[in-house]
């Protein structure tokens, strides 16, 4: 994932509007527009300026399914967040608790 | 109920689909398990693991049009829960974007409310699918390592 992928989509997640989306689309995937907007107290217009910012980000993939257009969540890039930024980070912690375990069964 | 898993990969379509399809390759980032088949319309796969006495699972390959497109049916047998959920579908479509490839993993005929397991193992075996074909290594964060298998140190 090159950096301009990973700006997206941290952009995309610094908005609690467009994490409610997700959260929604966790609950219950393969959703309308309509019935998306339901959900939220903001315009139809809101609603899909805030799922286009998605869609640019790849969290959210649409597929048509005869007239209607569903949104899916795609948790990858979030995925690939992880491994690029977190479990990196986190690697040291889980290991530094391996060793003290190791410590602690060791000395009982 | 159906899941849509997208990931752009810098490759070409053929070493993808060699990627999706090798039994050797597929096992370096789906925590270990080896995929076996002849790949021809109908036939039949199984997915297996060097550590496992049973089979992980199995189905048929309805449709291959490689380096395109594989629709597979898909029964897992790894837990009695994931038994339970009986036969869905996985569709992988490759489309060339530019310089990569554009994955997309379909996984449908999915039971509503039924065991995520199936099909919560995809963000992190795409994810690992991009780190081998872009690096040609395999990722070593703490979550890819959770079914660690000999082939991997």
């Amino acid at each position: 994932m090159d950096v301009d992928e990973d700006d997206r989509v941290f952009r995309a997640l610094a908005d609690p509007t467009r994490r409610y989306l997700l959260d929604r689309l966790f609950a219950r995937d393969g959703r309308t527009l309509t019935q998306l907007e339901s959900e939220l107290e903001m315009t139809r217009f809101g609603v899909m300026k805030h799922l286009r910012v998605l869609e640019n980000a790849g969290l959210v993939v649409t597929r048509r399914s005869g007239r209607e257009k569903l949104h899916f969540l795609n948790p990858v890039p979030i995925r690939l967040l992880h491994d690029r930024w977190i479990d990196k980070y986190t690697e040291r912690q889980v290991s530094a608790l391996t060793e003290l375990k190791k410590k602690l069964e060791e000395t009982a | 109920m159906k899941k849509v898993y997208e990931i752009y990969i810098k490759t070409t379509p053929e070493r993808l689909w060699e990627a999706i399809t090798d039994g050797e390759m597929r096992s370096k980032y789906q925590f270990g398990a080896h995929i076996t088949s002849d790949y021809t319309p109908g036939s039949r796969y199984e997915l297996g693991h060097p550590n496992s006495f049973v089979l992980l699972g199995e189905g048929e390959n309805l449709e291959v049009d490689p380096p395109r497109r594989l629709v597979q049916s898909a029964r897992y047998m790894y837990s009695e829960d994931v038994r339970r959920e009986g036969t869905s579908r996985i569709t992988w479509e490759i489309e060339p974007v530019g310089d990569s490839c554009r994955l997309t993993v379909i996984h449908d005929e999915l039971r509503d409310g039924g065991d995520e397991h199936i099909y919560g193992g995809w963000p992190m075996i795409l994810s690992g699918l991009k780190t081998l074909l872009e690096t040609g290594e395999l990722l070593t964060t703490p979550g890819s390592l959770m079914y660690d298998t000999p082939s991997r140190s």
